[in-house]
């Protein structure tokens, strides 16, 4: 077991009592898993991220990686942000090179690290442009790129995909896949996509809306790449639906 | 009336921003602005004027006589300063440069950390907001008196370009996007990492727009510590020689000396700013 939640319990002090955003969530990642949370807005998937980062704190139950409680921020965790959060002034492989600068690798290695990097996310000729000047798909494989460039265990992705088109959207599906395939890392991925999920994940963990916790986790094993017009990826897709929507209903 | 309004009409047609592209649209709207500019400079001109002649006060001379007293400045040594209008020029210039200078050394260390740790911040600002609301030409008659004509004036200066300066850094530290600074924290960064690799980065354009509205109060700054008795000339004693002997032309030609001083000053910095923002791939 590398990523281990054991009853992970998150609440936010109010005037009067306390908020609680998640409660009882417990949760086992395999080494290499892809795993897909989804959930309706609200039911604090982006804060179980945010605080496998590190990020934020837990408030009950435990958290740990390879057995070791998780305090505070570290670079076996990497992260990929919905809003890319790319440093405006850096080029893109200054962007990738950062936390290889904060780790004091030497200039030629980082070098090294990052041209690899840019070939694995498909940016080659792109190495000295600014983020102002990518697309949202290409800003988002600099985000990838990053966050790989510190050779993270796990790949945390904040609805990466969330502010693409449809059709980049799917190409970068496809082209995170084959990444993952590459580099055989751990992905936890936040989506509100059912479709999404069903595409890309191992397991799929369904959250229920506030307080949020695990109200089924389905097992995929079907080969990649999967293909969206077949019977089975219909009738999942449904399923997961149905019971997203009868959770809006119930609130 | 038919025929010129054919001609108008063209002429409008002409002004007007055509569909044709957006490259020539742009050229266009240059060329409408500038001329619009001309003639609304024409007007003041003209305005002055008759104003002038309406008047026919010693106090408003006319433009011409003004232009010809601005040229003479620039070519003949004065006799009343022993200066030319280039040695009033290099003086205040030089002024406003030392006054700037330390403005900045001052403001962007101290900007930078009273944007970054609140403990400083409760420390530093309870002082920085009492000296805040004082003019700085208010400090100026104590001060030349008490640094004397030469460091007096440097002093005034500073204290114009310093606080916008630091309200411009601190508010650039507070604009940063909380999530570059998750992102950071995610790659490793700790406290001094971020400091140096994210706060002062980012802030980088927002020193720059202090340094340009900075720039333009150290010129005005100037011309009040020049008045009280600054060592060495400068522009702004060449106008209060000037108003003292009746030479209101000159005087004119001062004060036009000092618009086109500050604006240029402050056109220059603006395209560095935008420069750099433009090289940090910022705004």
């Amino acid at each position: 077991m590398m990523l281990s939640i054991e009853g992970l319990r998150k609440s936010f002090p109010l005037e009067e009592g306390e908020l609680v955003a998640i409660e009882d969530f417990t949760l086992e990642v395999e080494k290499g898993e892809f795993i897909c949370i989804l959930g309706p807005s609200g039911c604090g998937k982006t804060t179980i991220l945010r605080i496998i980062a590190g990020l934020d704190t837990l408030s009950g139950g435990s958290i740990s990686l390879n057995g070791k409680d998780i305090k505070g921020p570290g670079s076996d965790r990497g992260m990929v942000f919905q809003e890319f959060a790319l440093f405006p002034w850096r080029s893109v492989r200054k962007n990738i090179e950062f936390g290889m600068e904060l780790r004091k690798i030497p200039p030629k290695n980082r070098n090294e690290i990052s041209q690899k990097l840019i070939e694995l996310v498909g940016l080659r000729g792109f190495e000295n442009s600014h983020p102002h000047e990518l697309s949202g798909g290409m800003k988002q494989r600099v985000g990838i790129a990053r966050a790989l460039a510190n050779e993270p265990e796990i790949l945390l992705m904040d609805e990466p995909f969330g502010a693409l088109d449809a059709q980049t959207r799917n190409l970068m599906q496809k082209e995170l896949l084959r990444i993952w395939q590459e580099t055989k890392k751990t992905i936890i991925f936040i989506t509100h996509s059912v479709d999404e999920a069903v595409f890309l994940a191992d397991r799929i963990v369904v959250m229920s809306e506030r307080p949020g916790h695990i109200t089924e986790i389905y097992k995929i094993p079907w080969e990649r790449p999967r293909d969206r017009a077949s019977m089975e990826f219909a009738n999942l897709r449904k399923e997961i639906l149905e019971k997203l929507e009868k959770m809006v209903k119930v609130d | 009336m038919g025929k010129l309004g054919k001609s108008w009409k063209k002429i409008v047609a002409f002004l007007r921003p055509s569909d044709v592209s957006l490259k020539m649209d742009r050229r266009i709207q240059l060329v409408k602005t500038i001329v619009i500019n001309i003639i609304s400079l024409s007007i003041f001109v003209a305005v002055w004027w008759g104003l002038s002649e309406m008047l026919n006060s010693a106090f408003l001379p006319r433009p011409d006589i003004v232009f010809e007293a601005f040229i003479d400045s620039f070519q003949t040594v004065d006799i009343t300063t022993g200066r030319t209008m280039w040695d009033n020029i290099l003086t205040s210039s030089i002024r406003v440069a030392w006054g700037f200078a330390l403005a900045f050394i001052l403001a962007v260390p101290l900007g930078l950390m009273m944007g970054f740790s609140k403990t400083f911040e409760s420390f530093s600002k309870p002082v920085v907001e009492v000296f805040r609301p004082i003019a700085p030409i208010a400090w100026a008659p104590l001060l030349l008196i008490a640094m004397g004509g030469i460091v007096g004036p440097i002093i005034v200066i500073f204290i114009g370009v310093f606080f916008p300066l630091l309200s411009n850094i601190i508010f650039g530290v507070r604009s940063i996007q909380p999530i570059l600074m998750d992102a950071a924290r995610t790659l490793g960064a700790r406290r001094r990492d971020m400091f140096v690799k994210v706060i002062i980065p980012s802030t980088v354009p927002y020193i720059m727009t202090g340094i340009r509205i900075g720039l333009g109060i150290g010129w005005m700054c100037v011309v009040a510590a020049e008045f009280l008795g600054a060592i060495g000339g400068g522009v702004g004693q060449y106008v209060q020689f000037k108003t003292e002997v009746n030479r209101f032309d000159q005087v004119f030609a001062g004060l036009i000396v000092f618009s086109i001083l500050g604006l240029s000053t402050t056109e220059l910095s603006g395209w560095v700013e935008r420069r750099v923002s433009k090289r940090m791939g910022l705004k």
